[in-house]
């Protein structure tokens, strides 16, 4: 689907803008805005796309953690998307929060998910279509997930320790002043409640958006390949964790090493920092 | 409780329905262009700066009438978020004509009763920002005057 393949080891995993545009009609495919901005959706988005919140659709409202299988299901059905159903996602600020919302598709096993390169700013800044209508989908009836693949693609705090203690690949995608224990949230971002401030021992400091270009679409692959597998000590059949504050920055690292590079064997630690900062007896670097 | 022109527009969101809130919500953020200082008008405090809590840089304008009446103007940054867009504008409206002291003294709890529960719920830290920022201007307008008049 991408027209600009570059060396992607999964170039099918991204479309262009200009695809997008010629196919926005097309069956079989649901385009899935997710943003941080709340609002932004109702000011106008991609004719045919739904609206999919990261806290108030895919987080459990209650108990920190996502939704359940029951509510996905519900959640896909009402949006007409079945399992075969190819799910295309776009967002603001480079998409962070589109592959946030691919990584909770796919925690439930939805496979076909792709991300729009550039997002929503580059859809807008090419002035393409925009609409402020709101889409609606013949209900589908999405089959209740048997299971979340947790273990597959999600790490937890004990997992992310056994990851520090072994010295392998750990990717912190924070800020650098987050990383170096300066702050404790993301610049221009409040305090979120975070205790400690460093990071994760043996954690590399990489910012998500290192991966981008100005215009919010992905680097190349050798690009890529030089800030993860170079700088940052990842390699293929090595296990690799993620990880930001709250796993939303991470989820666009993740998206790269996984669908970009190649790596099957990803994991993004979610309960990130805000987790970890508050943990007590949790191990803290600070410092470069 | 609130003054007139807020009470107006509380009560407003209060009748609709979730949908039309939001649409409202929306439509207040695409005109609060409308709310930025005019040609040639003259302030008594200007508060222009980008800090955490915002994505971008907000100004607050603040004139105060020879009758004691505020009137205040916004500027928003272009990665402002939609939410805080739309309180810009309610509160340049909704206070348009109160006086600093009256702003001052505004309790926060009708932010909540304009954007409704779910917007709380999952935004919740975004909403307050612009309150915040004009009872902060209309403070330190106060203590200047204060301190005007001890001297």
């Amino acid at each position: 689907m991408a027209t600009n393949p570059t060396q992607y080891a999964h170039p099918e995993a991204l479309v262009e803008t200009d695809w997008l545009e010629k196919h926005l009609k097309d069956e079989g495919i649901r385009i899935i805005e997710s943003n941080e901005d709340v609002l932004l959706y109702d000011t106008g988005h991609i004719p045919g796309a739904v609206h999919i919140d990261w806290r108030a659709d895919l987080q459990d409202p209650v108990i920190r953690d996502y939704i359940t299988p029951e509510k996905f299901a519900e959640l896909c059905s009402k949006n007409g998307i079945t399992p075969d159903t190819t799910c295309i996602f776009y967002g603001d600020k480079a998409n962070w929060w589109a592959c946030y919302a691919l990584w909770a598709f796919r925690l439930f096993g939805h496979e076909k998910v792709k991300i729009l390169n550039g997002g929503r700013d580059k859809w807008k800044a090419e002035e393409r279509p925009m609409t402020k209508e709101r889409s609606s989908y013949p209900r589908a009836n999405y089959p209740v997930p048997r299971k979340r693949f947790d273990k597959e693609i999600r790490a937890f705090a004990d997992e992310a320790l056994a990851q520090s203690k072994a010295k392998q690949p750990l990717i912190d995608v924070r800020s650098p002043g987050e990383y170096k224990g300066e702050i404790t949230h993301m610049p221009e971002y409040p305090q979120e409640g975070v205790l400690r401030g460093g990071h994760i021992p043996g954690a590399k400091s990489m910012p998500w958006k290192t991966a981008t270009n100005e215009d919010n679409t992905f680097k190349s692959a050798p690009d890529l390949a030089k800030i993860y597998f170079d700088q940052c000590g990842v390699k293929p059949g090595t296990d690799t964790v993620v990880y930001c504050r709250i796993g939303e920055r991470s989820s666009h690292t993740w998206f790269v090493l996984t669908y970009l590079l190649g790596l099957d064997n990803v994991r993004n630690y979610d309960g990130s920092w805000t987790e970890w900062g508050n943990k007590v007896g949790a191990p803290i670097e600070k410092g470069a | 409780m609130y003054p007139t022109k807020l009470n107006k527009i509380i009560r407003l969101f209060e009748t609709l329905p979730e949908d039309e809130r939001r649409e409202t919500i929306v439509s207040y953020a695409e005109n609060a262009k409308k709310q930025e200082p005019r040609k040639n008008e003259q302030f008594d405090l200007v508060d222009v700066r980008k800090d955490e809590e915002c994505m971008d840089t907000v100004g607050v304008y603040l004139h105060v009438d020879e009758n004691g009446k505020a009137h205040i103007r916004m500027t928003l940054g272009p990665e402002v978020q939609t939410l805080t867009r739309a309180m810009a504008a309610i509160l340049c409206k909704g206070l348009e004509g109160c006086t600093p002291q009256q702003i001052l003294d505004l309790p926060s709890d009708f932010v909540t009763r304009i954007v409704g529960a779910e917007l709380v719920r999952i935004r919740s830290q975004t909403i307050y920002y612009v309150l915040t920022r004009i009872k902060g201007i209309c403070k330190v307008y106060l203590d200047r005057q204060r301190m005007a008049k001890v001297a």
